[in-house]
């Protein structure tokens, strides 16, 4: 069996492309899912009872779909229900933020939850509001708390963002496959495939890590 | 019993000579219960301007729910706490603007972790007074000094040792000039080597005339610095009075008792 390696090099502005790609994607799904899971997570906790029931749902309905019928589900369900024409992009932005939007706001649930009752008590005895004990005293410390969760969840949701190469979003997984059916060098386009992914991946745990250590709160 | 109810009987003005002005704070008939537990049975107690009352009493005898009812972090069953003649806030609105006019200093400091000394101090000016932050800054450098920390601006609470703790957390709830300091047993968390420190600020606060409401443990505290003493015991003021009257000739068996418990040999 002969391996020509050459072809990786041949296609490397489409696999640029698709790397730029995988990144947007993590970046914006992850933009989305932060404040979103702070929301859904607050809602949880301190919602009126209509609003927490809705909030439960949508986490243990999305905690418990596979990311990749979710996906599938956002390309043909969400133009009709919504009547635009998104395109996959944006579809597959919008599956993956459903899917750790969930996630995220669990997260954030444990994060707050972790913080004793004391530091809201003290934050209101000052005359802060429930709401700015939140904002400035609760949420600061709970995200703290929960980076090193967070960061994992980056990391899977790095390499999760290959599942919308189903609805053909040009992302990293998409372009190797598209390249490897029209080359027929499948064993050379995997390995750069996994290649890739783990080069970019790995720095990324280890700078999160690092983050973590940073910003690690000491009690 | 009956004894106790001569003692809450109002008090010769000579034994209480801050007691002249109107009350700032007056519990009146407070009740508050816990499901079928009452922790406070219709407690009435006055604190005027300028004094230090001091509620002392075993575990469980309802001191810290007084207190935190005060400022509402507890709600009432029964009976009613007026503030500055106003009748204590039921809802939100109302109880964060006489919050603000209420220091309140915990047994665990509670100081937030992720924030420096000065940015505790500050936090108050600058979220609930909307004030600037390089003023908020300035006046939360200014606490930090009468409390003896200006060094300590810059560092975490995790390097600071209990008492500095306990000394930003007094800074912060003077930061917003309140009216009145509440203590909830300020010492009761620390090492005894610092506990000195945290009672000379705290007396020192007191001479220059803050009203405050001390929770304590620490009978020589409330002897010297008190003006007032209040014995709980199972959720009622048994007795009370200025402190000579409560250390020296205490008139009911239970603060006998409890002093006796505390090896207080006067």
């Amino acid at each position: 069996m002969t391996l020509d390696w050459s072809v990786v090099w041949q296609h490397r502005d489409a696999l640029a492309l698709g790397t730029a790609t995988t990144f947007l994607l993590t970046i914006a799904t992850m933009a989305i899912a932060v404040p979103c899971g702070i929301a859904v997570a607050i809602l949880r906790l301190y919602g009126w009872a209509p609003a927490r029931a809705l909030a439960t749902g949508y986490v243990e309905l999305f905690r418990n779909l596979p990311l990749i019928l979710v996906v599938y589900w956002a390309f043909y369900v969400l133009p009709i229900l919504t009547g635009l024409g998104l395109s996959p992009l944006a579809t597959g932005l919008a599956a993956l933020s459903l899917n750790v939007t969930a996630y995220n706001a669990e997260t954030f649930r444990a994060g707050i939850n972790s913080i004793r009752r004391g530091q809201v008590e003290a934050a209101m005895a000052l005359g802060m509001s429930r709401a700015q004990a939140l904002r400035r005293v609760v949420v600061p410390q709970a995200l703290r708390r929960i980076l090193p969760v967070l960061a994992s969840t980056w990391v899977s949701l790095f390499k999760d963002t290959s599942l919308v190469s189903v609805i053909a979003v040009t992302e990293l997984a998409y372009v190797s496959m598209q390249v490897r059916a029209q080359t027929f060098r499948v064993l050379e386009m995997l390995t750069a495939m996994a290649a890739l992914y783990w080069l970019l991946g790995y720095p990324q745990a280890k700078l999160v890590d690092w983050i973590q250590r940073r910003f690690e709160v000491h009690e | 019993m009956i004894a106790a109810d001569a003692a809450g009987s109002a008090p010769a003005r000579a034994e209480r000579p801050k007691a002249a002005g109107p009350a700032v704070i007056r519990y009146l008939d407070v009740v508050k219960r816990y499901g079928a537990f009452t922790a406070l049975d219709g407690v009435s107690l006055d604190v005027h301007a300028g004094e230090v009352v001091c509620l002392i009493g075993p575990s469980g005898s309802g001191k810290s729910t007084m207190l935190r009812c005060t400022n509402g972090l507890e709600m009432l069953d029964a009976g009613d706490i007026e503030f500055e003649g106003m009748r204590l806030a039921r809802d939100e609105r109302g109880l964060r603007s006489m919050r603000r006019r209420m220091g309140m200093v915990f047994q665990n400091f509670e100081l937030f972790p992720h924030l420096t000394a000065l940015q505790n101090v500050a936090e108050g000016p600058r979220t609930v007074l909307r004030m600037a932050s390089a003023e908020a800054d300035r006046r939360a450098q200014a606490m930090l000094v009468k409390v003896g920390l200006a060094d300590k601006a810059p560092n975490f609470p995790s390097a600071l040792s209990g008492g500095q703790q306990q000394r930003v957390a007094i800074a912060r709830a003077l930061a917003m000039e309140p009216d009145v300091m509440l203590f909830d047993e300020p010492t009761s968390a620390l090492d005894p080597e610092t506990i000195g420190e945290v009672l000379s600020v705290m007396k020192a606060l007191a001479e220059e005339g803050m009203t405050m409401v001390v929770v304590t443990h620490e009978m020589s505290f409330a002897r010297r610095v008190g003006d007032w003493v209040a014995v709980f015991d199972a959720g009622r003021i048994v007795e009370e009075g200025p402190p000579r009257q409560i250390f020296d000739a205490p008139t009911t068996e239970r603060t006998r008792d409890f002093l006796g418990h505390l090896g207080w040999t006067g």
